[in-house]
């Protein structure tokens, strides 16, 4: 008797024998396209990817995924201003898949867990590169080069790693048994760490650069940009980033009844919150720029996180945007109060952005203390020969100083966005580029990747909406210490996020192509399929009809020419 | 998965962990509606079955002398007398004792017109046999002429738009509501657009003992001239207009909609396809017709109660919901 297959499938004489193949004068090809949440991540984390691993169920294999960029997730996850949920194309949609958090929780769980960073043991031979700066970008950069089989030593001026993040972030944002755990873990690997060594102190670019087999130099930015209202400065100048390094390093600060803070960065923001943490009555902000989702154009609003705006609000910190200041009041020495006015930048023609304030919105604030936080520039003693000034230093998209086998990075590169996450990409590019220069290797232009997916080359048919969940905030009666205020999301919510994510980019098999073709001519390769690998088309009955790269819900499938 | 590109994509073709009873190398045209319609129905009812075939494309693309796309015992009837063929097949499988279901495979052409009495034939003297209709809405393998179920004001070739008419005078015939009227346990109307609903219906009718209706709602590409790519998105445009209801009907009664989570506006539907060009010109009459069209959509919402009260699993947005790993509901 024969024995008919599952399918009850029989050969001769079936039209199989015909190719309508033949017919065709377009084909679906696969492409995993960039997803929108990849293309923005300054430290080259593509979430989508782990995002994926999370939603099959294997934290670990989504954890180490995400290590592959940024070795500091449950850092980033706490202090980044994600502008890969900016991106995300699902904020078009409903609102933004919540990749932060699920970035924090991955890497709380890993700290958690103990879960093996995806490094192999180096060799005792291995080439030796030299980071100079154990911040974000010193710490990526050693990490990524310790990735690529080769030894590192990590210099700073203090006798712990960590740079800006341990000096300059507060513990409400980014507690310190989290940032001491991320940074044992990767320092453990067997980078060599040595602390109080400065440029131009301890050492000398000409020394490591004798020494090692290429230099990565990221000092960071420590001093406080020069300030004055007409050349008129307070008595008791104290720059916003002297007083928040004060106030994380000995728990204290000086309290006057009231102040005025100049700026809109994050420093600005997280200084006012810890003025009213030091018991000041009065902390009052003072920026140009706008309010954050004020409506007014983006190049002009406050460049703090939105939500580290939000709850410095919340906490009583009185914010004046558009606001410049005049006149420093002055009773002798002292500062007794400002004149500010209105401000707001006006397009004057061509692109040309100037700020203009209007006469007659003067205004008189009280205050007892005037502090300027409107940014840092760089001390370039002992980097002078790479042409370091206040500004910072120039490189190249790779980091390249222009001068060979030194790289730079971090918040000392002159055109530095000034974030944590940054800093990590720039650590990753230098340490990519550093090994392929000792190898005698191109540098390529630009990280070549597919183009970024579009919203409109979805098709969004196929999703549901569903909620973003909201994390717990400690409340306001609650603040104070040095108790995280975002509690994060849990691992249900966590996993929920990542089912909400449409895969941008990227197949995530839900079986639209192979349920939909009229000529049954996309084959899966397995009963279960996980990703676009496991799906065929087969070219020797694929009319070309396009319905598949249609009904694609990620943009995954695009329709080519035949030759 | 370098073991696994050592099957062969024939041996692949071979192992697909579904049933289909129509194989690749069918003649349909690009993005064919009613190609995919038959295979989802065959991927629910499985290999156990045996089709009475109306003339038609489906007859013609699936079988070209000396091929056959058929993994089923298969017949072509005239395009008068498939339920009757249907019927004489379910009799003898019954006289042999076997339980071997029978299907009646047919055009809206064969089903709403020419083979329409043969059909109620078999319907009053209760056969055990599931009738599909593919409703593609006019004669499109004898090159597009107008049928029963041609939607008013679409352009045919025998119903031109012109001087004296705007396209179809007539109305689409209610042939779903007709034959409930026959008292039979189920009928039901599904689109190509929602796979799982579908196959849901394909299941339900086949585990009805009795006479059972289906009416799918299959895009032709020629016929309605658009690209064989959008033939998904056209047909979920009829649903989601109103202009094709999804509903169910037991012994005559209404048992079941596919609520329209958010009706879209008819001169979406219509626009997408050159059958409905015409309407689109600067005319009087062409706005008059597309108020009509909406006024007839309008209707099926108000009379099957189609709007959606809140939001539903099952209604129009959430019935083609995808999940990673191909998981649908049916």
């Amino acid at each position: 008797m024969t024995i008919l297959t599952r399918g009850a499938f029989a050969w001769p004489a079936t039209t199989l024998n015909y190719h309508t193949g033949t017919w065709r004068v377009q084909r679906p090809v696969h492409l995993h396209g960039t997803a929108p949440c990849h293309g923005a991540c300054p430290s080259g984390e593509d979430a989508q990817a782990w995002l994926a691993k999370l939603e099959e169920g294997s934290a670990q294999a989504a954890w180490q995924t995400l290590v592959e960029a940024n070795p500091l997730p449950a850092v980033t996850g706490r202090i980044c201003h994600h502008p890969c949920e900016s991106a995300c194309n699902r904020g078009q949609y409903d609102s933004a898949i919540a990749i932060h958090h699920a970035e924090r929780w991955l890497g709380d769980e890993a700290l958690q867990q103990q879960w093996a960073y995806p490094v192999a043991a180096v060799a005792a031979d291995a080439p030796r590169f030299a980071v100079v700066g154990a911040g974000p970008a010193g710490l990526s950069a050693s990490y990524h080069l310790l990735r690529q089989g080769y030894n590192v030593t990590l210099y700073d001026e203090l006798p712990v790693a960590g740079g800006t993040l341990r000096t300059s972030l507060p513990q409400y944002r980014l507690p310190r048994a989290v940032l001491d755990a991320e940074i044992e873990r990767i320092l453990a690997l067997g980078i060599t760490f040595q602390g109080h060594h400065r440029l131009g102190r301890e050492m000398s670019i000409e020394e490591l650069r004798r020494d090692y087999a290429g230099l990565f130099i990221a000092p960071g930015r420590q001093v406080g940009r020069a300030w004055s209202v007409d050349g008129v400065t307070p008595r008791d100048l104290h720059h916003g980033l002297e007083l928040l390094q004060e106030w994380i390093a000995l728990g204290t600060v000086t309290a006057p009844a009231s102040v005025a803070i100049i700026g809109g960065g994050n420093t600005a923001v997280d200084l006012s919150r810890i003025m009213k943490r030091a018991g000041v009555q009065q902390v009052h902000l003072i920026t140009h720029q706008a309010l954050p989702e004020s409506g007014q154009e983006v190049v002009d609003v406050m460049s703090a996180i939105p939500r580290e705006v939000y709850q410095a609000q919340e906490e009583g910190v009185e914010i004046h945007p558009n606001r410049g200041i005049r006149r420093l009041i002055l009773r002798g020495e002292r500062v007794v109060g400002i004149e500010m006015v209105r401000m707001k930048k006006l397009d004057r023609g061509q692109g040309r952005l100037e700020r203009v304030a209007f006469s007659g919105t003067e205004t008189v604030l009280h205050v007892d203390q005037v502090i300027p936080a409107i940014g840092q520039s760089l001390d370039p003693a002992g980097m002078e020969r790479l042409g370091a000034t206040e500004e910072g230093l120039e490189v190249s998209f790779w980091g390249e100083s222009g001068h060979d086998g030194i790289f730079a990075g971090g918040d000392a590169r002159r055109d530095s966005s000034g974030t944590a996450s940054a800093a990590i990409g720039d650590g990753r590019r230098a340490a990519l580029a550093l090994v392929r220069r000792l190898q005698g290797q191109m540098q390529p232009e630009r990280e070549v990747r597919a183009a970024t997916v579009g919203i409109e080359q979805l098709n969004l048919s196929y999703f549901e909406p569903a909620t973003r969940p909201q994390q717990a905030i400690l409340p306001v009666s609650e603040r104070g210490g040095e108790a995280e205020i975002e509690q994060g999301l849990s691992e249900e919510q966590v996993q929920a996020e990542a089912r909400r994510c449409f895969s941008c980019g990227n197949c995530f098999a839900c079986d639209n192509c192979w349920t939909l073709c009229p000529d049954s001519a996309v084959l899966k390769r397995h009963e279960q399929a996980s990703g676009g690998a496991h799906y065929q088309f087969d070219l020797d009955y694929c009319k070309g009809c396009g319905l598949c790269a249609n009904e694609c819900p990620c943009g995954y499938i695009q329709m080519e020419e035949e030759m | 998965m370098s073991t696994e590109t050592t099957i062969s994509i024939a041996e692949l073709r071979r192992k697909q962990p579904r049933f289909s009873a129509i194989e690749s190398g069918h003649r349909a045209c690009l993005g064919c509606g009613q190609a995919l319609a038959v295979r989802l129905v065959t991927e629910a009812t499985g290999p156990d079955i045996m089709i009475a075939n109306a003339t038609g494309c489906l007859e013609i693309f699936t079988t070209p002398w000396p091929e056959s796309a058929w993994r089923v015992p298969w017949m072509h009837s005239l395009f008068e007398n498939t339920g009757a063929i249907a019927s004489g097949m379910e009799a003898a499988l019954k006289a042999q004792g076997r339980s071997t279901k029978v299907l009646a495979f047919g055009g809206d052409g064969g089903t709403f017109d020419i083979g329409f009495q043969a059909l109620s034939g078999m319907l009053e003297r209760d056969h055990n046999v599931l009738y599909v209709c593919y409703d593609n809405e006019a004669y499109m393998n004898t090159g597009v002429q107008r049928s029963g179920s041609t939607p008013h004001a679409a352009m045919t070739n025998t119903s031109p738009p012109g001087r004296e008419r705007m396209g179809k005078r007539h109305l689409k015939k209610d042939v779903i509501n007709i034959v409930a009227s026959h008292h039979i346990p189920y009928a039901a109307t599904a689109s190509v657009a929602y796979p799982s609903d579908l196959r849901k219906k394909v299941r339900r009718a086949l585990a009805i003992e009795g006479p059972t209706f289906l009416q799918i709602h299959a895009p032709c590409p020629l016929g309605w001239g658009h690209d064989g790519a959008i033939s998904i998105s056209v047909a979920r445009m009829a649903v989601e207009s109103g202009m094709f209801p999804i509903i169910e009907l037991e012994r005559g009664e209404l048992t079941g909609v596919m609520p329209i989570r958010k009706p879209i506006p008819v001169a979406d539907y219509l626009r997408a396809q050159q059958r409905f060009r015409h309407l689109f010109a600067d005319d009087s009459r062409a706005r008059e017709e597309l108020e009509h069209l909406q006024a007839l959509a309008d209707h099926n919402i108000e009379v099957y109660g189609l709007q959606a009260d809140a939001d539903d699993l099952r209604d129009t947005s959430g019935a083609d919901t995808v999940r990673r790993g191909g998981m649908r509901w049916a």
